[in-house]
């Protein structure tokens, strides 16, 4: 075991057992997997993507790039989960990812011998030829190959949820920078919200040694966090990770509710989506540590610097016993200095820097080492054994190790501050990529903004926060932060990574850049480096500075690449949170759907509406069956079905009439009240947008009716013509589409019917005559009868507040037992419109014009229309143009299907031969055959000719002949009974 | 993206619709209708979009946008 | 859980969209509602509620504003509780904080994708939401599963 004796935050009062690789350990309450591997002296976790390297532990943040560890099993197993931020919690079992058969043994391993070959670009250069074999070999061998974890495939048994907050600031970080800056926006009453991607506050804190008025500086951060909880207007979220920043001052954060739990406590989300609002965003994501590029810097025990120092103070394990460090700046030497106060004591420093400043010096002790030298490879496969270096005078030096903790220098983590577009700037003085111009409403602050000095980094979160208030910066030594970047130590022998998630190795990027891929975008794509779930993390500026080097640029002409949210992988059931399966949407339900659903009807979706389909009776064989009794029903009897979804609006003011004269064809101005009119409405370039019924129910009141699809497109089409086209017209219009539940009421019986529910009412076709409207009072409520057919029988639309549908559709079948009167569904609504020839969604596809649909005479000639002017292009007034016809079989036992094309008998079925489509089908028990509409090139002088319907795609030839869309009751005498 | 409807204040995106340049006015000319229908500029810039508040007050609105940066200057009802 | 949200339908309600027409008396529209409850949902225009009949509005309000009923159309639920501005706020991407939101503020906005006019009744506080009567199922669906998650855990 690594563990030392005392110290650490973790609770030794709490162990806790967990399973690696199906090997049970132990470890404490406050460790993540990383620090509980370590401290059993686990130190290889996982393969590497390509070579399948040995590779171990390199950090203690969020930005490790080989710990990925499938965590847990089952169908909560997560894949590529980060050993190093996974909260240990007893019975928690891991497994290694990328190996078979086993992490010591990995056949795949076979990829290193080959590595030569699996340069950048290979995917491009390779599996080309021959190129059939692509599809059948190369990618199938390729995708088992490819990828770390594994999905577990089964349905996610959590839930996610959702919230939203709003804040006069956010602070992204709870180091000393943005808990300086926090308690100074708290202090001024303002709304705050602190975010951290940790369990515990306080960053840096909880791992470096310091000290802050006096104290050890991880009270100063209890004393902090404790002021900050106490304010009502404060809001914490540990454990949340701000994932991006959006315009208008929107960030997306994911909150881990459960995520250190064995499971989720009852009714509790697993995690929880954070949309935030903020006026202002400081930015103390603090910075990142670099690797540094040398051969063999991949073994698992080399680690950077400040891991090695956070797994001994903040976890008090000890990662080897032999620790090497090999730094270039001075915070190298302060983790020497922190590792030596918690009874550590290092083997060496290999320090690149020729100079060191003396209080530089005194922080390591007595620890032997050397200036000016530079680690030239390593020693181990599975586990580092040693290290060779190089020292000033050129002399080569072999060192026992088996941590090489690595003291690159330091990346601010500027990738929030960039997801709206700003790019960082490279600046010699600080050796680091720094946002200068942050989007507005956002600054950086401690790290992050190039304040690596902890006394530097409080007085930046403070000053940041100056807008809201100010307080007195907390008294500490400021640490020395002086380094200078060793970007390369070149070799001859060895692996150098750059990207170790990817293995993109040095000689990759100058690969890159001797074939051409001069730009830091360019080289990232085309050597991946970059574009794995750590985002290059780790390796972008080693890899941008390895592309200066070798395309003779600096550091600032090079430039970086922008960081794209999210900042870390979210799992896509987080986003979708409470919307998925069958609460994917909304789902709207009519007020007879309860009534419908007892019935035992089949359901479709139009739209967010769930519209009964058809009502299979016990015993019937298939829907075909079940559809046509209804039909046969309805034009025999009476059938009833549920219309509510249709859009309904009022139109309503003295101007209603002229509104309605500027957005249909035809007329309603002077539509008489108490009647009703068939509309159609164009769009402004002269296509069909919607039909519809509209009723005058008053001089100043206008009843419109839509399609249900259409519904909110033509709300939106008539608030925009009264709000924006016509202004000057008294005009107002609401949706009433919820308010009504309607029902139509078809066939011979249904007159009768009517009058058995509504006695005191004259139904005569005198008082009602077709195309009439009615308001009245039924039970005490309003309701309105409509003599509208949409089946082309005897046909009314009964409407009743839907707050009293489902009474009324139990009423309607209880008095229509005596009719046999049928509920009938959206199927048989559809075979008897086609059966009438009226015109719906399949042929209002958007591409039609009233014309086409044979309703061209409706077009008033004397008044202004939208789409009046365009629809009388020559392109749509083309007397080629396919127009509708209907179709009936030559052989009446053949079947018509949608969407087939249309050919003149004999000719080839080539594409300049096709002459239009079948828009709608179905099987007509009126008629005992299939019947058709389409649309036919100059189909209304073709009736009687025998055409070809021709649908390669699902079965053979059909001949037709063309003739009159109304198939049934041509003159339309049973609608006028 | 958040737009200030003025009469509901600042709320996301969401919840309008867009439909595009609020410059081209319907013609009185039938002449010109060809241009109000199809043309328009491609501005990489400060524009005048009509925005509708679907799901709010159902006003159409002429919010002033920066396409570049989706800064928004200003919104005010389309009358 | 009930202690945290109560969830109560106003039933019986009558309910109307009010929208005024040119050159109309505001103050005469609101006076004409008298005891009940007049929400501005958008620039002359009010969702008025009643517990009583709103029927003889549209003649009150002739000449001055155009009158639907909605009475079937909505169902307003009353949420109360010491978890009611937490589970709205769930929901609403709008700012519920009293600084921003107070008794008798009014907003038409969504939660979960479906559409509703939200109003606080007092500062306890008390919320009405008045949903599309066909989302009624998905809208309760919607507050049984976030109800649960109000509750604290123990970290």
């Amino acid at each position: 075991m690594s563990r030392l004796p005392t110290g650490g935050l973790v609770d030794r009062n709490q162990p806790l057992r967990f399973s690696f690789d199906g090997k049970s350990y132990q470890g404490f309450q406050g460790d993540t997997l990383a620090s509980a591997l370590l401290a059993n002296d686990v130190t290889l976790v996982g393969r590497s993507f390509k070579y399948h390297r040995p590779r171990g532990i390199l950090t203690a943040g969020s930005e490790e790039p080989n710990a990925l560890v499938t965590l847990r099993s089952g169908a909560r197993a997560e894949p590529n989960t980060r050993a190093t931020t996974i909260e240990l919690y007893d019975g928690l079992t891991a497994s290694s990812q990328n190996r078979w058969p086993s992490l010591g043994f990995d056949l795949m391993a076979v990829n290193g011998l080959f590595s030569p070959l699996f340069v950048a670009g290979f995917y491009y250069k390779t599996f080309m030829w021959p190129a059939a074999f692509w599809e059948k070999l190369y990618e199938p061998i390729i995708r088992r190959a490819a990828g770390l974890g594994a999905l577990s495939m089964l349905p996610d048994p959590d839930s996610y949820d959702a919230d939203h907050g709003f804040c006069d600031l956010l602070v992204v970080g709870a180091g000393p920078a943005g808990l300086a800056a926090a308690l100074t926006a708290a202090r001024a009453g303002k709304r705050v919200f602190l975010v951290d991607e940790d369990s515990r506050m306080g960053g840096r804190l909880l791992a470096e040694l310091h000290e802050i008025d006096g104290d050890d500086g991880r009270r100063w951060v209890d004393r902090t966090i404790a002021e900050l909880a106490a304010c009502p207007r404060v809001t914490l979220l540990p454990r949340t990770v701000l994932f991006g920043a959006y315009d208008g001052g929107v960030y997306g954060a994911v909150e881990r509710v459960s995520d250190h739990l064995p499971t989720p406590l009852p009714g509790q989300p697993r995690q929880r989506l954070w949309k935030i609002v903020a006026t202002r965003a400081i930015l103390a994501t603090g910075a990142i540590e670099r690797p540094l590029v040398f051969a063999g810097n991949d073994v698992p025990g080399v680690m950077t610097s400040s891991a090695v120092q956070a797994y001994v103070r903040r976890w008090s394990v000890l990662p080897g016993k032999q620790v090497v460090f090999f730094t270039t700046c001075d915070s190298g030497w302060k983790a020497v200095h922190d590792l030596l106060r918690a009874g550590v004591i290092p083997a060496a420093i290999i320090e690149a820097r020729a100079h060191v400043a003396p209080d530089v010096k005194a922080l390591a002790g007595a620890v032997p080492s050397f200036l000016g030298a530079q680690i030239i490879g390593t020693r181990g496969g599975k586990r580092l054994k040693g290290v060779d270096l190089r020292d000033a005078q050129g002399r080569t030096w072999r060192l026992d190790a088996d941590v090489l903790a690595m003291a690159g220098g330091w990346n601010p983590a500027v990738g929030l501050g960039c997801n709206l577009g700003a790019r960082p700037r490279w600046s010699d003085e600080l050796n680091a990529f720094l946002l200068d111009h942050p989007p507005a409403g956002m600054a950086m602050a401690g790290a992050a903004a190039g304040q690596f000095g902890l006394g530097a980094a409080l007085a930046s979160g403070i000053a940041a926060a100056a807008e809201f208030g100010t307080m007195a910066a907390p008294r500490t030594s400021d640490d020395p932060a002086d380094g200078r970047p060793l970007w390369h130590v070149p070799h001859r022998r060895g692996k150098a990574f750059v990207d170790y998630q990817h293995d993109v190795t040095d000689s990759d990027v100058a690969l890159a850049a001797r074939e051409g891929f001069t730009s830091v975008e360019h080289m990232k794509r085309y050597t991946t480096l970059g574009m794995a779930t750590d985002q290059g993390k780790m390796g972008q500026v080693n890899g941008n500075a390895l592309l200066a080097q070798a395309t003779g640029k600096t550091m600032a002409e090079a430039g970086t690449i922008l960081s794209r949210p999210p900042y870390l992988p979210v799992a896509i059931g987080t986003l979708a949170g409470h919307h998925r399966d069958e609460h994917f949407r909304p789902v709207r339900q009519t007020a007879g759907h309860g009534w419908a659903a007892e019935q035992g009807a089949v359901f479709t979706d139009a739209g967010q509406w769930k519209r009964a389909q058809w009502f299979p009776k016990a015993g019937e064989r298939d829907w075909l069956e079940s559809v046509c009794r209804e039909v046969n029903a309805v034009r025999t009897g009476v059938g009833i079905c549920d219309v509510s979804t249709l859009g309904k609006i009022d139109v309503h003011g003295p101007d209603a009439g002229a509104l309605l004269d500027r957005l249909y064809i035809n007329t309603f101005s002077t539509l008489p009240v108490g009647k009703a009119r068939y509309g159609v409405m164009l769009r402004e370039d002269g296509f069909v947008m919607d039909d519809g019924t509209t009723s005058r129910l008053a001089d100043d009141h206008f009843f419109v009716t839509t399609t249900t699809v259409n519904a909110a497109k033509v709300m939106q089409h008539i608030d925009y013509a009264r709000q924006v086209l016509w202004p000057e017209l008294d005009v107002q219009a609401t949706s009433v589409t919820e308010q009504w539940a309607t029902y139509a009421i078809a066939g011979p019986q249904s007159r009768a019917l009517l009058a058995a529910l509504l006695p005191e009412l004259d139904l005569s076709n005198e008082a009602l005559p077709y195309m009439g409207a009615l308001s009245f009072r039924w039970l005490g409520v309003s309701a309105r009868l409509f003599r509208l057919s949409f089946s082309g029988e005897l046909a009314y639309e009964l409407s009743v507040p839907a707050s009293h549908g489902d009474r009324l559709i139990r009423a309607l079948f209880e008095l229509g037992r005596a009719f046999d009167a049928v509920p009938y569904g959206t199927e048989a609504l559809g075979v008897m419109r086609i059966e009438k020839g009226h015109a719906a969604g399949n042929e209002l596809n958007g591409q039609t014009t009233a014309a086409d649909l044979g309703m061209g005479r409706m077009m008033s000639t004397k008044k202004d229309f939208i789409g009046r002017v365009m629809a009388q292009r020559p392109a749509l007034t083309d007397a080629a143009r396919p127009v509708l016809v209907g179709l009936k079989p030559v052989d009446p036992a053949a079947r018509l299907r949608g969407g087939a094309h249309l050919l003149p008998k004999g000719a080839d079925a080539i594409a300049a031969n096709d002459q239009g489509h079948v828009t709608s089908v179905a099987y007509s028990p009126t008629l005992g055959h299939w019947i058709g509409l389409a649309l036919l090139a100059k189909g209304a002088s073709r009736h009687g000719e025998r055409i070809i319907v021709h649908d390669p795609v699902r079965g053979a030839d059909v001949e037709v002949e063309v003739c009159h869309p109304v198939f049934v009751d041509l003159e339309g005498v049973r609608v006028r009974g | 993206m958040r737009i200030p409807c003025p009469h509901c204040g600042t709320r996301e995106s969401q919840e309008f619709v867009y439909r595009g340049d609020a410059a081209p006015v319907r013609p009185a000319d039938d002449g010109a209708m060809f241009d109000y229908v199809y043309l328009r500029d491609n501005v990489a810039g400060v524009m005048r979009e009509h925005w509708y508040h679907a799901q709010g007050c159902r006003q159409w609105i002429v919010v002033t946008r920066d396409t570049r940066s989706h800064a928004i200057d200003h919104a005010e009802f389309a009358r | 859980m009930a202690d945290l949200v109560q969830m109560i339908e106003r039933a019986g309600l009558s309910l109307a969209t009010v929208m005024a027409r040119k050159g109309a008396d505001y103050g005469a529209i609101i006076a004409a509602l008298g005891d009940g409850e007049l929400h501005a949902t958008g620039p002359g225009t009010w969702l008025a509620v009643s517990d009583a009949s709103l029927d003889e509005l549209p003649d009150r309000l002739r000449g001055q504003a155009s009158v639907s009923d909605q009475s079937g159309g909505y169902i307003v639920y009353r949420f109360a509780g010491p978890g009611a501005r937490r589970l709205l706020q769930r929901g609403a991407f709008i700012d519920l904080d009293p600084e921003a939101f107070g008794p008798g503020a009014v907003a038409v906005t969504a939660i979960a994708h479906m559409g509703v006019i939200l109003w606080q009744v007092d500062a306890a506080p008390t919320y009405d939401v008045a949903i599309f009567r066909s989302h009624a199922e998905s809208f309760r669906h919607w507050v049984e599963g976030m109800i649960p998650a109000l509750a604290p855990i123990s970290a």
